[in-house]
């Protein structure tokens, strides 16, 4: 067993899990295909802009649940700027570390909160929805773990170069992942799944050094 | 219940205690190896040609037909490059499936870095390859099929008997090697009747000890060695393998055939009443594979909708009871199971698969009490789910 006790009990016993009537917003990340599913709905004091009650849903396996309840647990009472801090490496520290194959789940987590706190922002005036651009690209790559190490793509300095052609929508990557790297091809689906998101990504190219 | 409960046994199984007394002796009372003209060495090859002939009547083979190995994917290796480099100057041309075991499709990876070209036969959606695909697939610098007998996933029995038929057709020698590991014990192997060239199987999942297999070589193939070292048997890999291990083996061997038939029907009995708990006490159970006769009598494989297996696996675990799963999640690769995959299931299906592999110490009581956990836990993990929700509504 490579789960520490506060995953298990956060994955047997969690908290804040199931659906919220009327919710001030929510947001929706990760799909079947990847194999895991986050939704997370806020109920937000438009006042003092505190989250008064959050929950969750989740498809997925035992960490990806247990990132879920302790990113909702930690987040419960917050102001949105205060949330807005919270990270993944704060949700795995909480949850007294997780295996490193298993860090993408406290990722899903996270940025699902995120988002949702950006869709509350963004649907009552606090913000503006984000222009697209390179800036964007690299954001959604530092939420991308190599999974032998439990660290991000941009922190390990695997992605070498990062374009964005704004007239033909196309991605470039350069990533330092050889042939034989046996996490290569998941590391570009993921990629391709966080950027195909945006409408303004037409083509995503993901280039590899030649072994 | 306190003891744990094990279905995982297509990966390995508990050792039988009988098998552990079969090997105390050769540890450290007959520990000797073949010597010439010595009685040490004469006790250990007449022990050891005990052991071979034991194996080899499991398969209707002759002793010197049969190689012992250190496992079931050493004798993989010893019989797929012995065949493939023996036979390169015949042309360069290798069949295998796509739902083979590992031990084949690492290999299939490694003939094509060597300048091998390989073909993978699709296979249906209950895991069937139909000897027809394998028909229209030969080419005239085939040199090789490979074939994972019982797939180690779903328990589909490929048609071995027609594959050979239509491989002796051919205008050329195509070499034939079958893994046979999750066959062995659980089907009449009859190497003669089946007409494949080499065999591999192993001892630990029929009750056996760990680090013991056995290779069938045809008398006749050719074979290029791949293995080099010393050679204390004839008849044994080189290098210096377990007398203990092998006498383990031979010993599990006997078990299982002392009553094959009764065996097999206890294993089918179990894995019938399995199947009829999941699909009558819990909602949204789809097995995957086919259904009777076509499946290995030990395998049962099920789909549980909106949920995912690693997530079902940790928390059986809790219970004290291991299953393995196809999900993605539970891998170390991140990857969904590639045999689901290839039968067209979804990734749903793939990550919520469920395996369950019985053995002659399962028993119908641990059956009711995982499928009473199943089923609580697919309830609970349901209610999490947004996929279960949204259906909901």
């Amino acid at each position: 067993m490579q789960y520490s006790e506060k995953v298990l009990q956060h994955f047997m016993h969690p908290q804040n899990v199931g659906v919220m009537e009327n919710p001030d917003a929510t947001a929706t990340e990760g799909s079947p295909a990847c194999g895991d599913q986050v939704t997370i709905y806020l109920k937000v004091d438009e006042e003092k802009l505190i989250i008064e009650d959050v929950s969750f849903l989740s498809y997925g396996c035992a960490s990806n649940i247990a990132t879920a309840s302790i990113v909702t647990e930690m987040a419960k009472g917050k102001s949105l700027e205060e949330a807005k801090k919270i990270t993944w490496r704060d949700a795995m520290d909480a949850l007294d570390g997780l295996p490193p194959v298993k860090a993408h789940c406290s990722v899903l987590a996270a940025d699902t909160l995120q988002s949702a706190i950006s869709n509350y922002e963004i649907a009552h005036g606090l913000k503006e929805v984000p222009n697209f651009s390179k800036e964007t690209i690299i954001e959604e790559l530092k939420k991308i773990i190599y999974p032998q190490v439990g660290e991000d793509i941009i922190t390990l300095k695997m992605v070498k170069y990062v374009g964005f052609d704004e007239k033909t929508g196309e991605v470039l990557i350069d990533l330092n992942l050889m042939s034989f790297d046996q996490y290569r091809d998941n590391v570009a689906e993921e990629i391709r799944e966080h950027l195909e998101k945006y409408p303004e990504v037409k083509d995503i190219k993901i280039n590899f050094p030649s072994s | 219940m306190n003891e744990r409960i094990y279905m995982d046994n297509c990966v390995t199984s508990a050792m039988a205690p009988e098998v552990l007394e079969a090997m105390k002796p050769y540890f450290s009372e007959e520990y000797w190896y073949p010597s010439s003209f010595v009685s040490t060495g004469e006790a250990s090859s007449a022990a050891f040609e005990g052991f071979r002939k034991v194996i080899a009547a499991a398969l209707n083979a002759k002793p010197k037909e049969i190689t012992f190995t250190s496992g079931g994917t050493i004798a993989n290796n010893i019989a797929l490059k012995g065949l493939a480099l023996a036979n390169s100057g015949e042309g360069r041309h290798i069949i295998c499936s796509t739902v083979d075991y590992p031990d084949l499709l690492t290999h299939a990876g490694y003939f094509e870095k060597m300048g091998f070209e390989v073909s993978y036969l699709e296979p249906d959606e209950l895991g069937f390859v139909s000897a027809d695909k394998l028909k229209a697939a030969i080419r005239q610098d085939t040199i090789l099929f490979m074939s994972t007998m019982v797939n180690h996933v779903v328990g589909t029995i490929q048609p071995i008997q027609e594959y050979a038929k239509v491989l002796a057709a051919a205008n050329h020698k195509i070499w034939f090697h079958v893994d046979a590991g999750q066959a062995f014990g659980k089907l009449h192997l009859d190497v003669a009747a089946l007409g494949v060239d080499t065999l591999a199987i192993s001892a630990h999942k029929i009750h056996g000890p760990q680090g013991i297999g056995a290779l069938y070589v045809k008398k006749g193939s050719r074979l290029g060695p791949y293995i080099h070292g010393v050679r204390r048997f004839e008849g044994v890999q080189p290098g210096g393998l377990s007398l203990a291990a092998m006498a383990g083996f031979a010993k599990a061997v006997e078990m299982v055939y002392q009553d094959l038939d009764g065996h097999i029907k206890q294993l089918r009995e179990l894995s019938d009443y399995l199947l009829e708990q999941l699909e009558s006490q819990i909602d949204y159970v789809e097995l995957n594979g086919p259904r009777g006769e076509g499946r290995v009598c030990h395998n049962i494989n099920v789909s549980l909708d909106f949920i995912e297996g690693e997530a079902i696996t940790v928390m059986l675990d809790m219970h004290k009871i291991t299953v393995a799963t196809g999900s993605a999640c539970a891998s170390r690769g991140l990857k969904p199971s590639y045999v689901l995959m290839a039968m067209g299931k979804n990734h749903v299906q793939s990550h919520g698969s469920m395996k369950f592999t019985l053995s002659r110490y399962n028993t119908k009581e641990q059956i009711d009490f995982t499928v009473a956990k199943l089923k609580e836990i697919a309830v609970v993990l349901r209610e999490r789910s947004p996929l279960y929700k949204a259906i909901k509504k």
